[in-house]
């Protein structure tokens, strides 16, 4: 690219200007997923702020940066010190405060965490595990950086299948699990990937689309946590679970 | 391929080629360290107990923790070198702050700076009370050049030194110092993964959410009162959430359907880039905080995700599938000028730009199939694997200096969370407690 005759140049811009959309092309779009969308968000009201408009909350503070000196900014050595108050988190680190003074010990809960919140969750998990386990619906299980679904996992879904069409009042949730190689944010990608397949062949089987809903855990929710390629192949999984409540 | 695909395709390169030109400085700032700085060689005499009633952990202890906390900070802080004094014959100074004789020998000895101090419980309050003071002698001029006296609760004894430690930094650099950052992570609490907050040396932590389910890879703001996140409603659908730190308030900001995750704030907090896949599969989305205006930035067949803004907030590092395994890409804010940033190996993922500009760091795959640590330039020009060896290290996140990197790895079996330098070099751990600790993100410095 060092210097091109004048003389080519409009004859340059011509072309770009004909061949530029070309490098733009958009792609298609595969099925959106508006309609689980609407299905959860009928289901589950909001506890926290704000009211939905486009799946976008109207009500959140601003986050813009004003740039302003906070009681944590830095003063500078001083040939005769006055004394500097320092309280834990507040002061120190500009608006963690709140727990100014209330011991060292690591930990500290949020006042406004919610305590019953974690075993409101285990209670419901345990609840469609067991409702899970009685459909003895089969998971499918995936290669590695694949979201292929294999001749066994056809076979097994194939059954899933017949289970779901003859209990039409059951909603279904497939999540998508990766193994632990690879980062958290491309393996939720990778997960999403392994529960549409499953999604889109159950539908193939006559499954109505509206009984399903996927949801990606990536690599957060492993089923065993040993480094080999046996615990691996567990967690690289299509997980089918009936859903009790919400 | 025919002659006009031919066409096309070659002017589609030259134009890339001509876009990496024009932006390719765009973003770097110059650096306050170059690879050959010479660190200021430091020596801290010690922080001696003075005065008051013990403290509850005995008179040494207090000074010495003190002591101990300071010497890692300049140790980290990459400014200084920090120099044994014991076989120097120097000196602690006065405990009002006047010069030592024994500071005469410093420069020739080749010690820039001489830190000493001293901590004591106070007598006057009724709750047991801490201070220190703590001076600096510099030996180019030959004089005490300023202190710094502190007070506080038993809860501050560290916080007190990783202060002194900033103002060190900031009297010889105009830096605030990443000594009283913060890291944000996510760790395992029973079948759980919640937010946490700890110091930047993983002390300190602090539990942010009880929600029971899962909460994944937060991000800071840049005030540093909130952190963005995704969380799971009903463990059916994703959010991206957003908690104030001082409060543990909680808003949802987006709740689109399909994946909503990686939400980053701009440097100047007016937008929030996400990937959602509520359209079909994961895009990029950008959201105006103010008017809560959404543009879409990326349309195409493959997977968009993790997106990370340069220091100007001009441009945006991002993971994309476009083109088979993930690789970076690099867009202008507004979704225009995108390029293919690496084509080394078939798996580069979870990039985070350098708050100085110059290196972009990332998950690469190598040819043992290990997930490692990488840094590229923004140009593409430059390329350096940091980590080696067996353990996926997954989100790099830089220190607000851009001189460290934080990333969790499985190196030593079970997710922990470790400290780096930019260079590679200085590897640490700091988490040391848990079954899974993952995706640190450094907050900005105050």
């Amino acid at each position: 690219m060092k210097k091109l005759p004048a003389i080519y140049l409009p004859l340059i811009l011509g072309i770009l200007v004909v061949v530029t959309p070309a490098c733009s092309k958009k792609a298609v779009q595969s099925g959106g997923d508006a309609q689980t969308f609407q299905q959860e968000t009928a289901k589950s009201g909001t506890t926290r702020e704000g009211t939905r408009r486009g799946g976008v909350s109207p009500n959140f503070p601003d986050t813009a940066f004003s740039g302003r000196n906070d009681s944590s900014s830095l003063r500078g050595l001083d040939r005769d010190p006055s004394e500097e108050r320092l309280s834990s988190d507040a002061g120190s680190n500009g608006g963690f405060g709140g727990n100014g003074g209330s011991g060292s010990n690591g930990n500290r809960l949020m006042a406004k965490s919610d305590p019953g919140a974690a075993a409101r969750q285990l209670a419901e998990i345990r609840a469609e595990q067991i409702a899970s386990a009685a459909a003895e619906l089969r998971d499918v299980f995936f290669a590695y950086d694949s979201f292929s679904i294999t001749d066994e996992g056809h076979h097994a879904l194939s059954n899933n299948a017949e289970w779901i069409k003859s209990n039409p009042n059951t909603q279904l949730k497939i999540e998508g699990h990766c193994d632990e190689r690879g980062t958290s944010a491309y393996n939720l990608v990778l997960g999403e990937k392994r529960a549409k397949a499953v999604r889109n062949y159950l539908v193939e089987l006559g499954v109505v689309p509206d009984h399903l809903s996927v949801v990606s855990y990536g690599k957060e929710r492993p089923f065993c946590t040993e480094h080999a390629e046996s615990c691996y192949s567990q967690n690289r999984r299509g997980h089918l679970v009936v859903r009790t409540g919400n | 391929m025919t002659f006009r695909t031919g066409v096309i395709v070659g002017f589609c390169v030259v134009l890339g080629l001509v876009w990496i030109i024009e932006s390719g400085a765009a973003d770097v700032f110059l650096e306050a360290t170059r690879p050959d700085f010479q660190k200021i060689p430091l020596g801290v005499v010690g922080i001696d107990h003075v005065g008051g009633p013990e403290s509850p952990e005995g008179r040494a202890k207090l000074g010495s923790r003190m002591e101990e906390v300071l010497k890692a900070d300049v140790r980290r802080s990459l400014v200084f070198s920090l120099v044994d004094l014991s076989n120097l014959g120097i000196k602690a100074g006065g405990r009002g702050g006047e010069p030592d004789p024994s500071f005469k020998q410093a420069a020739a000895n080749g010690v820039s700076v001489i830190v000493w101090g001293k901590a004591g419980m106070k007598t006057d309050t009724k709750t047991p009370d801490v201070s220190m003071d703590g001076y600096v002698y510099d030996a180019g001029s030959d004089e005490v050049v300023g202190g710094k006296r502190y007070a506080g609760s038993m809860s501050v004894v560290r916080l007190m030194a990783h202060r002194f430690a900033d103002e060190l930094v900031f009297r010889y650099t105009g830096e605030p110092g990443i000594a009283r950052t913060k890291i944000a992570y996510v760790s395992q609490q029973g079948t759980a993964r919640e937010l946490f907050v700890m110091d930047y040396d993983g002390f300190e932590a602090r539990q942010l959410t009880t929600d029971g389910f899962l909460n994944l890879m937060p991000h800071w703001s840049p005030d540093r009162r909130f952190l963005v996140f995704t969380a799971y409603r009903n463990r059916n659908t994703q959010e991206i959430d957003m908690i104030e730190l001082a409060t543990g308030k909680r808003w949802t900001l987006v709740s689109q359907g399909g994946l909503n995750i990686t939400p980053a704030l701009s440097p100047d907090g007016h937008f929030l880039a996400y990937s959602s896949s509520h359209e079909g599969n994961a895009e990029l989305y950008r959201l105006d905080t103010r008017t809560k205006a959404v543009l879409r930035l990326t349309t195409n067949a493959g997977g968009d995700l993790s997106p990370s803004w340069s220091p100007s907030g001009r441009e945006l590092v991002f993971t994309s599938d476009r083109s088979g395994g993930p690789q970076l890409f690099l867009m202008s804010a507004d979704g225009a000028n995108v390029r293919r940033l690496t084509f080394d190996g078939d798996y580069n993922a979870a990039p985070a730009w350098s708050p100085r500009g110059n290196w972009i760091a990332y998950v690469c795959r190598t040819l043992k199939k290990e997930y490692k640590l990488c840094v590229i330039t923004p140009d593409g020009q430059k390329r350096m694997q940091l980590t080696t060896g067996h353990g996926v290290d997954d989100s790099p996140s830089w220190s607000p200096d851009g001189r460290h990197l934080v990333f969790s790895s499985t190196a030593d079996g079970k997710s922990q969370i470790y400290m780096i330098n930019a260079d590679g070099k200085d590897l640490e751990r700091i988490t040391f407690t848990g079954t899974h600790n993952s995706a640190p993100t450094w907050s900005p410095a105050s």
